[in-house]
């Protein structure tokens, strides 16, 4: 993960300023200046749930730091899950470890959490 | 913007449930960390980004979720087909003999020039084979499409499935934009490289 205190120098010009990678695998899933930087507050499913927990009591966390993505089609590798209330949330293509981030059908953007994934070029 | 990709084919694996489809595309639930809430909710499709000849392919890559079960794919599911796995599995003989029925379900519901594949999946499990690499062989040459035998679980040509399918593919549409607009020079295509970066395709968690 990429702790909140570096988030300000991954961006350059609005982008990313290196390539965006799953914590885990380190598999490559979003080229270096293909999102855009963006701020919203969206809850989104922890990517470890409590043992006890029902699909009806899901953890949550509050993410506020975003890489837009407007075409999904600018990610190297990425997964989507099924739609759950009109969003699809994105997963590593590599290791299926996720939510990192989300889908909205509607608009069509994709929001990638800076929180949940690495920035290393390699 | 513009666009950083050449091409971009939308791929389907269809075959009778069980044959392992999930298992080439997904890794799914299998692995302890992964009781989460993505292997509750189940994942739609992948985007990978391959290079074939210098030139950069993104495949959009889909299961069927199930739907087989129903025999009930559907138009909607066929539509932009570019590519189709056909896949059953060498220990169940009528995974193998259903393969003509979706054979018979694709031409009814997919683009008529969609390019496909046959496979032959679990060929690890040779102790328990049903069909003969021959029959494969026999049934792809019927119908006029490429054929390999692949395992999933041992990670045996199942990243070379999927670059064959999309080099053909890529092949066809080239031939096809070259039909529509010569080429002025002589700069000419060749099909000869295959390659990607990472062996992304052949992981399977179910080892």
């Amino acid at each position: 993960m990429t702790d909140e205190s570096n988030f300000a120098e991954q961006i350059l010009n609005d982008k990313n300023k290196t390539n965006v990678r799953c914590q885990f695998c380190n598999s490559l899933m979003l080229k270096a200046k293909e999102g855009t930087y963006a701020e919203q507050e969206i809850d989104v499913p922890l990517m470890v749930q409590k043992k006890d927990s029902k699909a009806d009591a899901l953890n949550t966390e509050a993410l506020h730091h975003f890489w837009l993505v407007e075409d999904m089609m600018s990610f190297e590798n990425i997964g989507f899950s099924h739609t759950v209330d009109g969003r699809k949330f994105l997963v590593c293509a590599d290791c299926e470890r996720g939510p990192v981030g989300y889908h909205e059908l509607a608009s069509k953007r994709c929001y990638l959490a800076l929180k949940r994934v690495v920035h290393a070029d390699a | 913007m513009a666009k950083t990709y050449d091409y971009l084919f939308k791929l389907l694996l269809i075959g009778d449930s069980g044959v392992g489809k999930t298992c080439i595309l997904f890794r799914f639930s299998e692995d302890a960390f992964n009781t989460t809430f993505i292997s509750t909710i189940g994942i739609d499709f992948k985007i990978r980004t391959i290079e074939l000849d210098n030139k950069k392919i993104k495949l959009q890559i889909w299961d069927t979720a199930g739907q087989e079960r129903f025999r009930t794919i559907t138009t909607a599911y066929y539509r932009g087909a570019m590519g189709i796995m056909l896949v059953y599995d060498i220990t169940q003989e009528k995974s193998f003999e259903n393969i003509k029925n979706w054979i018979r379900n694709i031409e009814e519901n997919a683009a008529a020039d969609v390019e496909k594949m046959l496979l032959g999946n679990k060929c690890e499990l040779n102790d328990k084979r049903q069909v003969s690499k021959e029959r494969g062989e026999q049934l792809a040459i019927e119908y006029g499409i490429k054929f390999m035998e692949t395992s999933a679980k041992a990670s045996i040509n199942v990243e070379e499935a999927f670059l064959t399918l999309a080099s053909d593919i890529k092949a066809k549409t080239e031939k096809r934009m070259e039909a529509n607009n010569p080429p002025k020079g002589g700069h000419q295509l060749k099909l000869t490289e295959i390659r990607t970066k990472d062996s992304w395709l052949s992981r399977c968690s179910l080892l």
